[in-house]
């Protein structure tokens, strides 16, 4: 009997460690209109966000990344995105929408500045936080518009140790993200383009 | 999260109790140990909303909004009480008081006042809550509901735990009926004997019923917990007709009142336009407008709204707006680069050339240089330098 049940546990153990390593050595992300490459060490949480991944535990550094239909509206503000918007009027509604969440307390924007990703012209926000327990926090946030979607990438960390240690990380997973069925955008976002 | 599933057990308490168990109120204020701990866990939050970076900072404001609370205390019953009044950064229509005698006014419910008088209303109301023990009367009414349904009556420390924020459940989740009505009645007579005109609550209860029906929003708590604000209106109404018939004088203040809150006032327009709420944002820049007529800021702030709306005309709207802003002063970036944006969305290259440069020459270390760089080299590679 007792064999029996040591039997048990070992296979219970075992199964359960297959189960994590699958996990933890996550390379992409389900299907989309993106492909992204994923570096080691990176996995995703059950039961969160579907494409959001983490490498500590959310709480201590995310990326999430996106694509939302442009005419969805934001919960926090009435503005929307549109295809003719240049990227820094789409930078600005993030902004807004970010800056009016109540969760988000001592917001303070540190660079907002055009960005290429992936080809399209876009924007990148750098931002700081702290939630309602006062944790401080930074994100680093790209985004474009392509068609009807919006696409957006960021990187969430504790301001302390974290952001720092894994930055390197999210701009590798931003240098590898790819528009699987790239749509032209109507917005002649040529100014990042000519960096 | 968290403070909200709190608040809505709290509210679930609170709202099936009965009336809650009335408190002898006397002139001086002797805190029992249900009251010191209510204290102690209000002060716990008040440092977190403090530390929050969401207080408006504007000494002349609150100078001016504790004066007020001043005139309305001297005719209070609790004389020993004192009361600090801070304003939120929030666009909302609220208002709350925490039972330690800090309220709280939502820049969006001071914006949207027209008088003195109607902010009396509104802060003698809350006054009441604190005088009046309110916080301490729902803590009874939830001890008395759970002691009627256990043997033991719960310890005040149990009751902590179980509300976790047992120090703002109150405030932050609407007291009772019984209660609202008690602090709009005697909030009332407090203004009165204040010699404000009584009249101006209903005015404000007009304004902000009109405003919630006209955004579609949920009834904030100071208008829209127990009771509804039609049946606040006419308790006032019947106050006002049976107990003040024939009495009815007292002043607004309009002019000192929009003359202290107006920087507020384009403030919190600011925070309606981040929030999409274009209308509201509008109708407040331009009733600020009605009364000082030449700042500039105002006049870029009613630029961006139109140019963010975006719709049919809004942008010869903006142009406007952003052409006065630049006469009356020439110095200010901000409606250059607004310029520079629109014109080179236009395709306008030579026109937004101008005006990002002067942008960057008055404001070098702009947060969006970057952008105004790379317009500015566009506009030259594209041969319009």
């Amino acid at each position: 009997m007792k064999k029996i049940i040591a039997l048990l546990i070992s296979l219970f153990l075992i199964t359960g460690c297959v189960s994590v390593a699958q996990e933890r050595s996550l390379k992409s992300l389900p299907d989309n209109e993106f492909s992204v490459e994923i570096p080691e060490g990176w996995w995703k949480p059950n039961h969160i966000n579907k494409y959001l991944i983490t490498k500590d535990g959310a709480f201590l550094q995310y990326v999430l990344i996106q694509q939302r239909p442009i005419d969805l509206p934001y919960r926090h503000t009435k503005k929307k995105l549109n295809q003719g918007m240049l990227p820094q009027e789409a930078a600005g509604i993030i902004i807004d929408e970010i800056a009016s969440d109540r969760r988000i307390l001592n917001f303070d924007v540190i660079e907002n500045a055009p960005a290429v990703i992936d080809g399209y012209a876009g924007f990148k926000i750098l931002f700081i936080y702290k939630d309602r327990k006062g944790s401080a926090f930074k994100t680093l946030y790209y985004g474009f518009i392509s068609g009807d979607s919006f696409f957006n990438l960021r990187y969430n960390a504790a301001m302390r140790h974290y952001f720092e240690k894994d930055i390197a990380d999210f701009e590798q997973i931003l240098s590898s993200f790819r528009v699987v069925k790239p749509k032209l955008s109507k917005a002649a976002l040529e100014i990042a383009l000519d960096r | 999260m968290k403070y909200l599933a709190l608040s809505m057990v709290a509210w679930c308490l609170v709202a099936g109790c009965a009336t809650p168990r009335p408190i002898p109120v006397t002139r001086t204020l002797t805190a029992n140990e249900e009251e010191q701990m209510l204290w102690r866990q209000a002060q716990e939050e008040l440092n977190a909303i403090n530390a929050s970076g969401v207080l408006y900072q504007d000494v002349e404001i609150e100078n001016y909004l504790n004066r007020i609370a001043a005139k309305l205390h001297a005719n209070s019953i609790s004389p020993d009480f004192s009361f600090q009044i801070k304003v939120v950064k929030d666009p909302s229509l609220n208002a709350f008081a925490f039972p330690n005698g800090v309220i709280y006014i939502h820049s969006g419910i001071l914006a949207r006042m027209d008088n003195e008088a109607q902010l009396a209303a509104l802060l003698a109301h809350e006054m009441v809550h604190c005088t009046h023990r309110h916080s301490l009367r729902v803590l009874r009414s939830i001890k008395d509901r759970t002691a009627a349904k256990n043997a033991r009556p719960p310890r005040v420390r149990e009751l902590a735990q179980l509300l976790g924020i047992t120090g703002s459940i109150a405030p932050l989740s609407g007291y009772t009926r019984e209660l609202e009505t008690e602090a709009d009645r005697i909030g009332l007579d407090l203004a009165v004997k204040a010699n404000y005109d009584p009249r101006e609550i209903l005015n404000l209860f007009e304004l902000l019923k009109q405003e919630i029906e006209l955004e579609g929003v949920k009834e904030p708590y100071f208008f829209g917990t127990h009771p509804k604000v039609g049946q606040r209106i006419e308790n006032v109404k019947n106050w006002l007709a049976e107990k003040y018939r024939g009495k009815i004088t007292g002043t607004k203040n309009t002019d000192v009142f929009q003359s202290k809150i107006s920087r507020l006032v384009l403030d919190n327009a600011r925070l309606d336009l981040r929030q999409g709420r274009f209308f509201v944002a509008q109708r407040t820049v331009e009733k600020f407008l009605a009364v000082k007529q030449d700042d500039a800021r105002a006049y870029f702030l009613l630029g961006e709204i139109f140019r963010q709306r975006g719709r049919q005309d809004d942008a010869a709207a903006a142009i406007k707006n952003y052409e006065k802003s630049i006469s009356l002063n020439p110095s200010f970036p901000e409606p250059h680069k607004a310029m520079g944006l629109i014109h080179y969305k236009d395709g306008e290259k030579r026109l937004a050339k101008k005006y990002f440069e002067s942008c960057l020459l008055l404001s070098p270390d702009t947060i969006d240089r970057a952008y105004i760089q790379g317009y500015l080299r566009l506009c030259v590679t594209n041969g319009e330098g």
